[in-house]
């Protein structure tokens, strides 16, 4: 990186860190810490909402997607509006009439103690895994693109932010999400712009939409139903809304959010309008890598895009066949330079026929080049095991660091840090309330001065912080750690939601019934995982489904005791 | 109790917050049949 890109990075964050302190001043109360006294208006409620799911793999990976896969993957996200219409229904009135600081005290509310427990602490368990490995996976692309020290930066990625989530707590976190975005926005406007401006001149938005939809990049709807294909309109519209719901409506990293609102009315709207705007938004970033897609066709590719590990398997024996697949590589870059110029000629003359010639002799030359990557992937899995050989989160920074201009670069790292702050401060501030409202204080010191448990909760917010980043260090060798994620995620997801929709909708259910449910389907899924019964999304599902028909099949039992 | 709560928090723009759960899904209907007009259109 260049001086400029240091001063830029250095400045954005700086200011980032001196906007939370500065929010952070102020006697701080436990309603204050956690909830923000109530008082956040939908907008900002709204915001962050979008900057705690919105974590720096978004920014990086998907762009990635698009490029490798198309713009499919939107459809992911179909569900997340019909989920806050259910959440805005159900789940946000009875957590706000019953003035809750987290999701799990309704569940001794309706149930008993040690439901909430068993729920608080799966959260715990999850959240906190998952947040250290939020810290890891951005900060090993940007160690490997960049040669940052890996450690140094899990600490700066994790660390940070830390100063002002401990002090200001959930004020600090929406506070500083709001701006935080408003960066982010405006980088990844301009990253999007550069792309195009970037293209040979005589290639417009238009032009290269048409190239990137004749590649089939702009796939946005896929309607053929497949078990196995993650992403059509049917998963996206019914697995998305499960998985929405879940989050949003269980995870306390979301729902801490939406709890700070000053009313029923702003948590609603906050919901309601991330209903509307998330799915364009995701579309307009997965837009960029289908852009990046065409500017690659004009100018060579890398074979691999995390060329830090092309570097490592140059060393080992499989050096000699790794250059000469890239040779081949390259010869095809320069075959498809020439088919795509061809096609833009094509376009504009608008001749169906010299169009589909056009189109089948770039697709064949693309394939030939998709061929060749995978031999490398092959090759790069032989060399080096443990290496990563999936290259779909360096795409968009590669294009980042070496093709934007000066300046720019340094603004697009820093919303890399940005995105990850965002995530990683609600996750912590979630975990302290989890901590301090459902184990101390419930647990173990049932009644303490205020000023007590905001010491309590910034001491755990600071505790939360170190482990997360101590997790960071060590998750380096788990492999995918996107997928890591998401395993831990689907570990959990599915028995915490079977647990709220019994609370909700299965009133005749009573607590000792739900837990021994929930017991057992929590054992049922790990055991499913561990025996490789089925992919782990579908153990989502499984839980849920699992913890309510058991829940209702063991009720009849329990009637004189819960 | 709860019916009197949800009247005191009437939504901006409609009557009720039915209203508003309709704008969202007939929002990604509509969303769905741009994307799937985009897709046919650069397919």
């Amino acid at each position: 990186m260049s001086s400029l890109d240091w001063i830029v990075l250095v400045a954005t964050l700086s200011v980032i860190i001196l906007y939370g302190v500065w929010k952070s001043r102020g006697k701080q109360s436990m309603e204050s810490y956690f909830l923000g006294n109530q008082s956040m208006p939908w907008y900002i409620v709204l915001l962050s909402i979008i900057g705690t799911q919105a974590s720096a793999i978004t920014f990086i990976s998907t762009p990635g997607q698009a490029y490798t896969d198309g713009m499919r993957f939107v459809q992911y996200y179909f569900g997340l509006p019909l989920a806050m219409v259910v959440l805005c229904i159900t789940f946000v009135p009875i957590f706000h009439r019953l003035k809750v600081y987290t999701a799990y005290e309704f569940l001794e509310q309706r149930f008993d103690l040690k439901t909430r427990t068993l729920t608080a602490a799966l959260f715990l368990v999850q959240r906190g895994l998952s947040t250290g490995i939020s810290i890891c996976a951005p900060s090993i692309i940007l160690s490997s693109l960049l040669g940052w020290n890996l450690y140094w930066t899990n600490l700066i990625m994790g660390g940070l932010l830390i100063i002002y989530t401990v002090a200001g707590g959930t004020r600090a976190v929406s506070y500083t999400q709001t701006l935080q975005l408003l960066v982010i926005f405006a980088g990844m406007f301009l990253a999007g712009w550069m792309v195009v401006h970037l293209l040979p001149e005589n290639i417009g938005m238009k032009e290269a939409l048409q190239v990137s939809g004749k590649m089939n990049k702009l796939n946005v709807i896929v309607t053929d139903f497949d078990w196995k294909d993650k992403y059509n309109i049917w998963s996206g519209l019914i697995g998305g809304f499960f998985l929405a719901l879940s989050y949003f409506g269980t995870d306390q990293s979301q729902v801490g959010r939406y709890l700070t609102a000053k009313s029923v009315k702003e948590s609603r709207l906050g919901l309601l309008i991330n209903g509307l705007v998330k799915v364009p938004m995701q579309f307009l970033i997965l837009l960029i890598g289908a852009l990046v897609f065409v500017f690659y066709l004009y100018f060579r590719a890398p074979l691999f895009f995390n060329e830090a590990q092309l570097a490592r398997v140059h060393k080992t024996e499989h050096g000699a066949a790794l250059t000469q697949l890239e040779n081949e590589f390259n010869s095809l870059s320069t075959t498809k330079q020439q088919q795509v110029k061809e096609l833009a000629v094509a376009l504009d003359k608008g001749e169906q026929t010299e169009i589909a010639t056009a189109q089948q002799a770039l697709q064949a030359t693309e394939d030939k080049a998709q061929h060749v990557r995978a031999e490398a992937v092959t090759l790069i899995k032989n060399a080096d095991p443990a290496g990563d050989a999936n290259d779909t989160n360096y795409i968009f920074l590669h294009f980042v660091v070496n093709s934007l201009p000066k300046g720019l670069v340094g603004l697009l790292i820093a919303i890399i840090f940005l995105a990850a702050w965002g995530s990683i401060a609600a996750a912590l501030n979630s975990l302290a309330s989890t901590t301090v409202v459902d184990v101390y204080k419930r647990l173990y010191k049932g009644e303490e001065s205020p000023e007590k448990y905001v010491r309590m909760s910034r001491i755990w917010t600071l505790i939360w912080g170190i482990f997360c980043i101590a997790v960071a260090q060590f998750a380096s060798g788990l492999g995918s750690l996107i997928e890591v994620v998401n395993v831990l995620g689907s570990w959990f997801y599915g028995t915490t939601l079977g647990i709220f929709l019994v609370a909700f909708y299965l009133k005749k259910v009573g607590g000792t019934a739900t837990f021994t449910a929930a017991i057992i389907a929590q054992i049922v899924v790990l055991i499913l995982f561990w025996m490789e019964v089925v992919s782990f999304l579908w153990l989502n599902a499984i839980g849920c489904m699992l913890v309510l028909a058991l829940a209702l099949v063991l009720q009849p039992f329990m009637k004189k005791t819960a | 109790m709860q019916d009197k709560h949800l009247q005191e928090e009437k939504p901006p723009l409609f009557p009720t917050w039915n209203y508003w759960y309709i704008l969202v899904v007939a929002w990604l209907a509509l969303l769905i049949i741009l994307f799937y007009c985009f897709t046919k259109t650069f397919s």
